[in-house]
């Protein structure tokens, strides 16, 4: 899973790699999203290869976090039906019912971290943009865009 | 009771044997004390009449009001929305009551419905911001061009909100009873005492919704959550202080007890194989990734960092009722065996009595009547957020998404929130309806939903946006496959009464290796195969379509007012990417 990485990038953006000296950043503000192609496999981009790095770690570790506790149980009751020490709990009972949603948070505020890193070193900054209209002004807001789009 | 079958499942057809007419008694909990009480029920009213009020106060007139709360919703508050959105009934009575009674595979329950969320943020939340638009179906509709598959994921929402919110209102029937008493006089015995209290509450939270849109939602979605999480917490440690077994941190204490349990309750497999356990977990994650209630969440925000860091936040906000659930659970089942009787074996503890477990651990503990009855309305409050939730989602997909996209394309704004506020109308009376004499516990009428949305709108959703190669032809067969799919199991167990009055088919490979409940694992990979064979062997889809895909993995920022639709629309016409013709 988190393994494609290195292969991806020489597959993925040979034609940009080219230009020899730029970083990923200068790449990066070269690229249209428009055309390149959208591949969970085959990151087309910098920015999308360090985001799906983040992505499939995260899956990985998920999956382990989710899975991986009930599987041991299934295959080794014994080991993991003993108590733990201080505590009490059964060392199943105590993954499945604490470490599993445990690990689901920690992981969540590891990505939305990693995520707002990658958009620093891309220089992406959000909400800037946007004209702080909308907010509790309902009738407003209607005219606004009434039959704009479509 | 102890065996591979869904457990839950079995527990509801059993009940329903042995009752077929209409009998709401035997739906309560024997040991409930149902009566007329003061303080529980002035505090239950003033937090119904607060809803209103609130509702009123964010009175919608257009329909982004309506549908995506005018995309104005912050980081926390669009986290507690999410967090309110979430913990229904189910939750806030359900899971206690399906760890107490099906042990460790309860434990599927808690981590199925939590890392659910971890999934949705690194593949789904901000991409779905990104697309913008208002509804779950219009994604669907929009990315594979067509009004058909559109049709169909708003087909699906409404059965998947229909279908949740039959949990809803059983919880609100079953709670309410507790708080209220027995109303039934009222309707001249027409009524049974649970269906009286249904009625009610449905009839106001549909007022409610129907007055106040996705914004009065968002905001009453705040105040319910913290209603429901003080509740939670504090009736949580008050039960496990005066039942004498934990102090401060109950979350982590009630591994002492454990030992002290019967051992059906920690026991690995007792209450559900190791396949079913999978199955279920895998059903309710990718039930979470597939939900439009959930999704649309993340149209309500101003831009896609914050639906990332709402969506973290929402998993906080989630996590501190799933990690406290196990614990009510280990003290409710402790109380109950002390008091009432064994919780395993025969007769063992009742699906109603489960069904309300949280509330009658409070009650057993000795606690004071007002505080059971606050413990009592956080429930409420779980089962009318929920169901704003449900309801707005499935409104808004035959307001907006069969409406004004197919039936009557020139609608006003006004139309179209008439229409919506007449759907959630329309959804609440049959709603009412089917809640009259419920067949299934709450947690597995929500169960059926997850798998629902599991097989039929995460693979649209997931492909749809990581895969630009899918096409039309792929989603629709791959949504027809899977609607297909879901119904199998649900016949073959007779849910809902589909097939011989209740029995079923009944046919065992399927209940074994495709449980309703945990549907699912064979159904999701099933759909996802069909989508992309077919979409390898029909045309791609158009250009535009494309980048309409890649535009929502654009890191570059976008206007929180513009879809990725119109992005692409502007850059077409500017001539840079003269694609059309």
């Amino acid at each position: 899973m988190p393994d494609n990485t290195n292969h991806d990038t020489e597959d993925g953006s040979r034609d940009i790699a080219t230009d020899g000296g730029m970083s990923d950043v200068e790449r990066e503000q070269q690229i249209d999203y428009m055309d390149v192609e959208i591949n969970l496999l085959k990151p087309a981009t910098p920015f999308m290869r360090d985001h799906l790095r983040i992505i499939w770690i995260g899956f990985g570790i998920w999956v382990l976090t989710t899975f991986a506790p009930i599987t041991a149980t299934r295959l080794a009751p014994d080991t993991m039906t003993q108590s733990m020490p201080l505590i009490g709990f059964p060392l199943h009972y105590f993954l499945l019912a604490i470490v599993g949603p445990g690990a689901a948070l920690v992981l969540s505020v590891w990505y939305a971290r990693k995520r707002d890193q990658i958009d620093e070193k891309y220089g992406i900054e959000q909400g800037v943009v946007e004209p702080e209209t909308t907010d509790t002004v309902p009738d407003d807001a209607a005219a606004t865009d009434g039959g704009v789009d479509e | 009771m102890i065996d591979a079958a869904p457990l839950v499942a079995d527990l509801a057809i059993g009940a329903a044997e042995l009752m077929p007419l209409q009998s709401g008694s035997e739906l309560l909990p024997e040991n409930l004390n149902v009566s007329f009480k003061a303080l529980p029920a002035i505090i239950v009213i003033g937090m119904m009449l607060l809803f209103i009020v609130a509702g009123f106060m964010f009175q919608v007139a257009d329909t982004d009001d309506m549908w995506v709360a005018g995309r104005s919703i912050g980081n926390i508050e669009n986290g507690m929305a999410i967090g309110a959105n979430w913990m229904s009934a189910a939750t806030y009575l359900g899971v206690a009551a399906t760890v107490a009674t099906a042990g460790v595979y309860g434990l599927a329950y808690v981590i199925g419905w939590t890392t659910g969320y971890f999934i949705l943020l690194i593949f789904m939340a901000a991409q779905m911001r990104r697309f913008g638009k208002y509804t779950a179906p219009d994604f669907v509709g929009d990315r594979f061009n067509s009004d058909t598959a559109r049709a169909l994921a708003a087909l699906t929402t409404f059965l998947i909100g229909f279908v949740y919110a039959l949990g809803q209102a059983r919880g609100m029937g079953l709670v309410g009873l507790y708080i209220l008493g027995d109303w039934s006089a009222l309707t001249g015995g027409l009524l049974t005492a649970y269906q009286t209290m249904m009625v009610v509450f449905m009839v106001i939270t549909v007022a409610y919704l129907s007055l106040s849109g996705m914004l009065g939602a968002t905001k009453n979605m705040v105040l319910q959550y913290v209603i429901l999480i003080v509740a939670f917490l504090l009736g949580l440690v008050a039960t496990g202080w005066a039942g004498g077994f934990t102090t401060v941190l109950p979350q982590l204490q009630y591994g002492m007890m454990i030992d002290s349990l019967a051992a059906e309750f920690s026991a690995p497999f007792a209450g559900g194989s190791y396949y079913l356990w999978v199955a279920t977990c895998f059903s309710l994650v990718f039930g979470t990734c597939g939900l439009p209630h959930v999704l649309v969440r993340f149209y309500t925000v101003k831009n896609e960092r914050v639906a990332r860091w709402s969506c973290t936040w929402g998993l906080f906000f989630i996590s501190l009722l799933y990690l406290s659930a196990p614990a009510f659970a280990a003290i409710g089942t402790a109380l109950y065996g002390d008091q009432i009787g064994a919780v395993y074996g025969d007769p063992g503890m009742t699906s109603a009595a489960g069904d309300v477990l949280v509330v009658l651990a409070a009650q057993l503990a000795g606690l004071p009547e007002w505080f059971v009855g606050f413990v009592a309305a956080g429930g409420i409050a779980a089962a009318v957020a929920t169901t704003a939730g449900l309801f707005i989602a499935a409104s808004s997909a035959i307001s907006h998404d069969i409406y004004a996209n197919i039936i009557n394309e020139d609608a006003t704004q006004r139309q179209q929130v008439l229409v919506g506020r007449l759907s959630i109308i329309l959804i609440g009376l049959l709603t009412i309806i089917f809640a009259l004499n419920p067949q299934q516990p709450i947690a597995a009428l929500v169960g059926f939903a997850f798998s629902l949305a599991a097989i039929v709108l995460f693979p649209m959703f997931f492909l749809g946006l990581w895969w630009e190669n899918t096409n039309r032809q792929g989603a629709l067969s791959g949504m027809v496959t899977g609607i297909v799919v879901w119904f199998i199991p649900m016949i073959n167990e007779g849910n809902f009464g589909l097939v011989n009055g209740g029995a079923g088919l009944g046919i065992e490979a399927i209940s074994t290796w495709m449980p309703a409940i945990g549907s699912a694992l064979i159904g999701t990979p099933i759909v996802f195969a069909v989508t992309i064979a077919v979409s390898l062997v029909t045309t791609e889809p158009p250009l535009e379509t494309k980048q309409m895909v890649r535009q929502c993995h654009s890191p570059d920022p976008m206007p929180s007012d513009k879809t990725a639709a119109d992005i692409v629309a502007e850059k077409n016409r500017d001539g840079n990417a003269p694609a059309d013709d």
